[in-house]
C-alpha cells in the first residue's frame, strides 16, 4: 500500500534530526502521550477521596493532579523548540540535497525542463511559503502520531477499566474522522495539482510587473491594466474548479459531527445511567468521561502536514531519477601537467528535443594548443550550443568531441571541466563576498588569495576593490549586510577577475561567449588588451558578433547551418571572399563611406 | 496600530462586500463556537452532579450535552477552516492580489523598481495577498477565543468568587507567553539576512541558468555547502530564542499551576464542609484542562493577526507612494509635433547616488529628425531616454514638447505617443504574435499590423522558422520555443514597430545583440522608418548607441560624457572639430582598417 510507503519514506528521514535530539523528542513524546491517561487517573482518584467524605485525604490526590498538569504544561512548552530544531533540520538537510542534487547532475538540459523546474519548485520546501509542504513538518507529524497512538493506548486502558466495548466503538468513530479529514486534504491537492501551468503564468505576469526590464515597456506600451487582467484570467483558471470542491467539503462536514456524536454521546450516556444506578464507582465514571474526547484528541492531528511532506518527498524522489546523481563526477582530477590539450569536434551533431532541424549538423572543429579561435555565425547559428556541448553540458545526439584524442565523455566531466573557464553571458552574481565571487571562478582547487588579488588586478578589478567598505571581504548585494551592488561595468571585472583566476589555477581553455555586447568601445578594447596580456599559453575560444573584436584572433570559423563553412586567418577569409568577407565589409564600409552604402540582401547569401 | 486596525476592518469589509454569504457564516462560525467549551464544562458538572444524587436522567440527560456539546464544536471548527480557505482564495488571491497589482501599474516611474529599498517591500507585499486576507479573519477567532477565555474564567468564578483570584493567574501566562513570542519575533527579523542568503544560493543551485557556470566552474558543491552553512546560522538563532521562549512560558504556567492548585485546595475545604458539591470541582478540573488551550488559541491568534502588520505597512506605504508619486499632468500631446522637444538645464540623479547621470543637458531636438544618443558606458544615454519616456522626472531644469512641459502632459497619453525598444528589453513568454502585438494593444490582434511590424524588425525568416509561425508559443517554462538573445532583441524592435503614429520613437542601442548583416538592415530600415513617421506625425527618433557606425546617417548626433553634453552636431561636423567624437569614432573604424 503507497500509504505506508509514504509513511515510511517519511519515518526514515527521522535520524536527519540527530541521535540526541531525536531521543529526547521521543522520550519527551512518550511522557506527554502519558498525560491524558494520568489526568483521568488523577482526577478520578481525586473525585473518589472527596465523595468518601473525608475531603483531608484529597491532599495527595490533588498534588498528583497538579503535578501532572504542571508536567504537561512543562513538557508541551519544551518539545516546541526541540520540535522546531528537528524540524529545521531535516529540511535543511533535504534543501541541500535537493541543491546538490540539482547543481551536480552532469549535464543542464534536463535542468532546462520545464516539468524538472515544475518537480523542483513543488520539492523545494521553503518554510517560507507557506503553499510548500516541508518534509520536515511531516515527519513531525509522524512522531505526533507515534505519541498519540500511545496516548490512544493509556486512555482505552482508562476506559476498558469501565467497559471494554466503548474502546472500539469510540475508537472506530475516531479513525472515521481521521479518514474524513485526510480524504478533504487528498482532494484539494488533486485538484491544486492539475494548475500549476495557469498560476506559473500568472507569475510570469506578475513578475514582469516589478521587473525593471519589462517593467518599462508594461509603461510605455501602457500594458499594466491588460496585464492585471491576464494574472487575473490565469488565476480564475486555476482557482475555480476549488469553489466548488470547497463547498462540496462545506455540505459533507456533517459527517465529521455524525461520526464524533454517536460513538461519544452513547458511551457517555451508558456511563452517567450506569454510574447514576450505583452500576460503577464515581472515580471510574469521572476517568471514563475524561478519556472520552481523549481518544478523539489522540486523531486531532492535522494531516495536511503529512500530505504536503508526501508530495514533496515523492517530487525529490523522481527528481533524483530524472537528474542522474553527479555525485562521483564533482570532483575532477587536476589538470594534466602539459599544456592545453588539442580539441577536435568529430561529426558532432545536436538537437534539442522537441525541435525538428538539428542545430548543429555534423560538425567538424579543431581547436590548436594555444590559438585564440574567434567563432561567428549569424544569431541562431548555434554559438552558445557549441560551447554548451564542448563544455560537456549538453552530450552531442552523434559523433564526439576529443582532447588529445581521448572523447571527453570518457574522461568524464569533473576532470574535463577542471582544464576549462568559460564566461557566459548571463554570468552568476553571487551574492557572497569579493573575493569568493573571484575565487568561485575555480571552485575545485582550494581557494588561493594570491591568485584572486592576481587575477584582480590582471582584470583591473582591484581598483574597485580598494574602494569597497570591506575590502575583498565586501558582499557584492545590497541584500547583505554591508553589501554593495557594483555597476554592470564593474561585474564585468569580476567576471573577467574569475576567468583569469581560473587560468591561473590550472584552466588551459578559455571560453568567452559574447563577454562584451554590451560594452562600449574602450571596455571592450580593455578586456581585451588585458585577456591577451594575461592567457599565457592558454587556448581561447571567442564567441562574438562584433568584428573589429574578432580579427585579433589568430583564426577565424564561421558557423553556417549547423556546420563550419568558412576557416581561416582573418586575412586569409576576408580574401576568400566569402560570407565572412560580407559581414565584415558591412560593418567595415560604414566607417569607410559613411550611411549611404546599402547591401543587397542577395548578396548575403 | 490604530491605521492598523483600520486596514483589519476595511479588509473585513471587502470579504463581506464580495462575499456576503461566506463571510456572515464565518463571523456566526467563529461566535457559535464560543460557548461550546464551557457547556461541556457545565454539562459535566450537571452530569457528575446527577451521578452523586443518584438521578440516572439528569446524569444521562447532561451526559448527553456534554457529547453534543464537544461535537458541534468540532464540527463548527472544522467548517470554519474551510470557509476561511474559500475567502482567501477568492477575496485574498484574486481582489487582494489585484489590487496590490494595481498600486503597482498605478505609479509611472520605475524608481520603485530599481531602487532596492523599495523593492524590498514590494517583495514582501508579493504572493502575500493570501495572509493578508488571513489576518482580519484571525483578528476575529482572537475575539471569540478571548470571550472563551472570558465565559470559562467567569464559569470558575461562578463556582467560588475565590477562583476570579486565578484571573490574575491566569494573566501570568498570558503576558510570558508573549514575552516569548517577542523574542522569537526578534530572532526572525536578525536572522533575515541569513535566510536570503540560503534561498539566493538554494534558487542559483537548482536553476539552468546559472547552472551552466556551477557545473564549469565545479561551484556546485560548494554552493550547495554555503547554502547549508547559511540555513543552519539562521536555524541556530531561532532556535535559541524558541529556547528563551520555552523558559518563559514554563514560568508562565509554573505560577498559573501554583495558583490554580491554591483554588481548588479552597475549593475542596468547602466541598468538604458541604458548601459546594463534586460537580463544581468537576467543573474546575475541565476548565483547568481547557484553559491552556484557551491561553494558547488566542495567543496563536493575536500572533497571527498581529503578523499581518509586517505586510500591512508595506501596503499602507505602497498605497501612499502610489498615490502621491502617481500619475501627473492634464494636458493632451499634439496631434502632430510642430517644432519638437526641447531640454533645458537638464539634470537627475539617481536617488542613494551621489553624482548627477545627467548634469545640466540643455539642447533642441528639432521635430522630424533623427538624433543620435552616443557615449561611452555609464555617459548618462539611457537616463536621456527614461527622462524623455517620463519613467524618470528630471530634479533640475525642464523638457518641453512644443512648448508644453512634459510634466503637464497626462503620462498616460504622452506614453500612447512615444514607442520604444530598450536595451534590456523585455523577454515575454507568450505567443509570438502577441509578443509583438503588445507594443499597441489596440490592434494586438491585427495580423496584418503584426506582420508589417515583423517585418520592420527584419524577423521575418525567424517567423517562418518558428513551429507555428506567429502562434508559437515562447520560453522554455511553458514548453515553448527559447529564442537566443538576438532573437528576443528582434521581438522587442518588432513591438516597438507596432505604433504607427507616434511623436517620439527610442531606440536605445537597439541591435547590440545582432550580428553584422542583421544589424546593418535593421538600421537602414528603422531609417526609412523614421521619415515616414517624420512626415506623419513629425515625430523625433532617438536611437542611442555606443556603436559609432550606426549613428553616422542621424540628423544631429549628441555625444555625452559623464552626465554632460560635450558636443553636438552632424557626424562631418563632428569630425570636422576633432573633439572627443572623432577621438573615439577613430578608434572602432581603426580597429576595421588597419591591417
Amino acid at each position: 500500500m503507497s500509504r505506508i510507503r509514504d509513511r515510511v519514506a517519511l519515518l526514515v528521514r527521522l535520524p536527519w534530526a540527530g541521535p540526541g535530539l531525536l531521543s529526547a523528542l521521543i522520550g519527551l513524546t512518550l511522557l506527554l502521550s502519558a498525560v491524558p491517561a494520568a489526568t483521568a487517573a488523577a482526577a478520578g482518584w481525586l473525585i473518589d477521596r472527596l465523595t468518601g467524605g473525608d475531603a483531608r485525604n484529597a491532599v495527595a490526590p490533588l498534588a498528583a493532579y497538579a503535578l501532572v498538569l504542571l508536567a504537561r504544561h512543562a513538557l508541551v512548552a519544551v518539545r516546541e523548540p526541540l520540535s522546531y530544531l528537528a524540524e529545521a533540520r531535516i529540511d535543511g538537510r533535504h534543501r541541500a540535497e535537493l541543491s546538490r542534487l540539482a547543481a551536480s547532475s552532469p549535464t543542464i538540459d534536463a535542468l532546462e525542463r520545464s516539468e524538472i523546474q515544475a518537480l523542483i519548485r513543488t520539492a523545494r520546501a521553503d518554510p517560507e511559503s507557506f503553499m510548500d509542504g516541508t518534509p520536515g513538518a511531516g515527519v513531525l507529524a509522524q512522531l505526533d502520531l507515534i505519541g498519540r497512538s500511545v496516548a490512544l493506548i493509556g486512555a482505552s486502558f482508562v476506559l476498558a477499566a469501565y467497559a471494554w466495548w466503548s474502546v472500539p466503538l469510540l475508537v472506530a468513530g475516531a479513525v472515521a474522522l481521521h479518514q474524513l479529514r485526510w480524504h478533504e486534504g487528498v482532494q484539494r491537492r488533486r485538484v491544486w495539482r492539475h494548475v500549476p501551468n495557469s498560476t506559473m503564468r500568472a507569475d510570469m505576469w506578475s513578475d514582469a510587473l516589478v521587473s525593471p526590464a519589462e517593467g518599462k515597456e508594461i509603461r510605455v506600451f501602457g500594458l499594466g491594466e491588460w496585464a492585471i487582467d491576464r494574472i487575473d484570467r490565469h488565476l480564475r483558471t486555476a482557482y475555480d474548479p476549488l469553489w466548488p470542491m470547497d463547498r462540496r467539503i462545506l455540505a459533507a462536514t456533517w459527517r465529521q459531527l455524525v461520526t464524533v456524536l454517536v460513538p461519544l454521546g452513547i458511551v457517555y450516556v451508558v456511563v452517567a445511567l450506569d454510574a447514576a444506578r450505583g452500576g460503577a464507582p464515581i472515580a471510574v465514571a469521572v476517568a471514563a468521561l475524561v478519556a472520552g474526547t481523549g481518544v478523539f484528541e489522540a486523531f486531532d492531528g492535522a494531516p495536511q502536514a503529512t500530505i504536503n511532506a508526501t508530495t514533496c518527498i515523492q517530487a525529490f524522489t523522481r527528481l533524483r531519477t530524472e537528474l542522474a546523481d553527479g555525485r562521483a563526477v564533482q570532483r575532477g582530477r587536476a589538470a594534466s601537467a602539459g599544456g592545453p590539450p588539442t580539441v577536435r569536434f568529430e561529426g558532432v551533431s545536436f538537437g534539442y528535443p522537441g525541435s525538428a532541424s538539428p542545430v548543429l549538423d555534423g560538425l567538424d572543429l579543431e581547436v590548436r594548443p594555444g590559438e585564440l579561435l574567434a567563432v561567428v555565425g549569424v544569431n541562431g547559428a548555434g554559438k552558445s550550443t557549441l560551447i554548451k556541448l564542448l563544455a560537456g553540458l549538453y552530450e552531442p545526439t552523434a559523433g564526439r568531441i576529443t582532447a588529445d584524442g581521448v572523447d571527453i565523455a570518457e574522461l568524464g566531466p569533473g576532470a574535463w571541466r577542471a582544464r576549462l573557464s568559460v564566461v557566459f553571458q548571463d554570468f552568476v552574481r553571487y551574492h557572497l563576498s569579493a573575493a569568493d565571487n573571484v575565487a568561485l571562478g575555480n571552485a575545485l582547487a582550494a581557494p588561493d588569495m594570491a591568485a584572486v588579488v592576481g587575477a584582480a588586478r590582471d582584470a583591473g578589478f582591484d581598483e574597485v576593490v580598494s574602494r569597497l567598505p570591506a575590502g575583498w571581504d565586501t558582499p557584492l548585494a545590497r541584500a547583505r549586510g554591508g553589501g554593495v551592488d557594483l555597476s554592470g561595468g564593474q561585474w564585468q571585472q569580476v567576471v573577467l577577475a574569475r576567468a583569469l583566476y581560473a587560468m591561473r589555477t590550472g584552466a588551459q581553455i578559455l571560453v568567452l561567449d559574447e563577454p562584451t555586447a554590451h560594452l562600449d568601445v574602450r571596455t571592450e578594447l580593455d578586456v581585451f588588451t588585458r585577456l591577451a596580456a594575461h592567457r599565457g599559453g592558454a587556448s581561447v575560444i571567442l564567441i562574438s558578433h562584433r568584428l573589429s573584436t574578432v580579427r585579433r584572433a589568430d583564426r577565424v570559423v564561421l558557423l553556417s547551418g549547423g556546420r563550419v563553412t568558412e576557416d581561416g586567418t582573418h586575412e586569409e577569409l576576408i580574401a576568400a571572399g566569402g560570407a565572412y568577407a560580407t559581414m565584415f565589409a558591412i560593418q567595415a564600409r560604414r566607417f569607410q563611406h559613411g550611411f549611404d552604402d546599402r547591401l543587397e540582401e542577395g548578396e548575403l547569401t | 496600530m490604530i491605521r492598523y486596525v483600520r486596514l483589519l476592518a476595511e479588509l473585513l469589509a471587502l470579504n463581506w462586500r464580495l462575499r456576503p454569504l461566506a463571510a456572515a457564516g464565518l463571523v456566526a462560525l467563529c461566535l457559535a463556537g464560543v460557548p461550546t467549551t464551557p457547556a461541556m464544562a457545565l454539562a459535566l458538572r450537571e452530569a457528575l452532579d446527577g451521578i452523586v444524587q443518584r438521578d440516572p436522567r439528569a446524569a444521562a440527560t447532561s451526559a448527553a450535552v456534554a457529547a453534543i456539546a464537544y461535537a458541534v464544536g468540532l464540527y463548527l471548527r472544522s467548517l470554519a477552516y474551510t470557509l476561511e480557505t474559500m475567502l482567501g482564495d477568492r477575496v485574498g488571491t484574486l481582489h487582494i492580489r489585484r489590487h496590490i497589482e494595481e498600486q503597482l501599474t498605478r505609479l509611472d516611474g520605475l524608481d520603485h523598481l530599481e531602487r532596492t529599498d523599495l523593492l524590498d517591500r514590494i517583495t514582501v507585499l508579493r504572493g502575500a495577498a493570501w495572509r493578508l486576507n488571513h489576518a482580519p479573519w484571525q483578528a476575529v477567532v482572537a475575539v471569540c477565543d478571548a470571550l472563551r477565555l472570558a465565559l470559562l474564567l467567569a464559569l470558575l468564578a461562578a463556582v467560588s468568587p475565590w477562583l476570579l483570584l486565578l484571573l490574575g493567574f491566569a494573566a501570568a501566562p498570558l503576558w510570558f507567553e508573549q514575552r516569548g513570542q517577542m523574542s522569537i519575533a526578534d530572532a526572525e527579523t536578525g536572522t533575515a539576512e541569513a535566510f536570503r542568503l540560503q534561498r539566493h544560493l538554494f534558487n542559483l543551485a537548482t536553476a539552468a541558468a546559472g547552472g551552466k557556470e556551477l557545473r564549469v566552474s565545479g561551484a556546485g558543491p560548494e554552493i550547495a555547502r554555503r547554502q547549508r552553512e547559511a540555513w543552519e546560522a539562521a536555524v541556530s538563532g531561532r532556535f535559541r530564542a524558541r529556547l528563551r521562549a520555552a523558559a518563559w512560558t514554563v514560568a508562565g504556567w509554573t505560577l498559573f499551576t501554583g495558583g490554580f492548585t491554591a483554588g481548588l485546595l479552597l475549593l475542596i475545604d468547602r466541598t468538604a464542609r458541604g458548601e459546594a458539591s463534586a460537580g463544581d470541582l468537576v467543573l474546575a478540573v475541565t476548565v483547568a484542562m481547557t484553559l491552556r488551550n484557551a491561553v494558547q488559541d488566542t495567543l496563536f491568534a493575536v500572533g497571527h493577526a498581529m503578523s499581518g502588520r509586517i505586510l500591512v505597512e508595506p501596503l499602507l506605504w505602497l498605497r501612499g507612494y502610489a498615490a502621491s508619486a502617481g500619475t501627473t499632468g492634464g494636458r493632451t500631446p499634439p496631434a502632430r509635433l510642430r517644432t519638437g522637444i526641447t531640454l533645458d538645464g537638464v539634470g537627475y540623479t539617481y536617488p542613494g547616488t551621489d553624482r548627477p547621470a545627467l548634469d545640466a543637458v540643455s539642447c533642441h531636438l528639432p521635430a522630424g529628425t533623427v538624433v543620435a544618443v552616443v557615449g561611452e558606458y555609464g555617459s548618462g544615454k539611457t537616463t536621456l531616454v527614461k527622462l524623455l519616456t517620463k519613467l524618470y522626472r528630471p530634479d533640475r531644469g525642464r523638457i518641453e514638447v512644443d512648448g508644453v512641459a512634459l510634466d503637464d502632459l497626462v503620462t498616460a497619453e504622452w506614453r500612447a505617443r512615444t514607442s520604444a525598444a530598450f536595451q534590456d528589453f523585455g523577454r515575454f513568454h507568450i505567443r509570438f504574435g502577441e509578443t509583438v502585438g503588445i507594443g499597441d494593444l489596440s490592434h494586438v490582434d491585427d495580423r496584418g499590423r503584426i506582420a508589417d511590424a515583423v517585418h520592420a524588425a527584419d524577423a521575418r525568416v525567424l517567423v517562418d522558422r518558428l513551429p507555428d509561425g506567429l502562434d508559437t508559443q515562447l520560453g522554455r517554462p511553458f514548453d515553448g520555443v527559447e529564442l537566443s538573445e538576438g532573437q528576443w532583441q528582434r521581438t522587442a524592435l518588432a513591438r516597438a514597430s507596432m505604433r504607427t503614429d507616434p511623436l517620439l520613437f527610442v531606440l536605445d542601442e537597439p541591435t547590440a545583440s545582432l550580428d553584422a548583416p542583421s544589424e546593418h538592415h535593421i538600421f537602414q530600415r528603422y531609417l526609412v522608418r523614421a521619415r515616414e513617421l517624420a512626415a506623419r506625425t513629425g515625430a523625433v527618433t532617438v536611437i542611442v548607441s555606443h556603436r559609432f557606425s550606426t549613428v553616422t546617417g542621424a540628423d544631429r548626433i549628441l555625444v555625452l560624457h559623464k552626465g554632460r553634453l560635450v558636443e553636438q552636431g552632424t557626424h562631418d561636423e563632428l569630425l570636422a572639430a576633432g573633439g572627443r567624437y572623432a577621438d573615439l569614432y577613430g578608434m572602432q573604424a581603426t580597429a576595421y582598417t588597419r591591417t
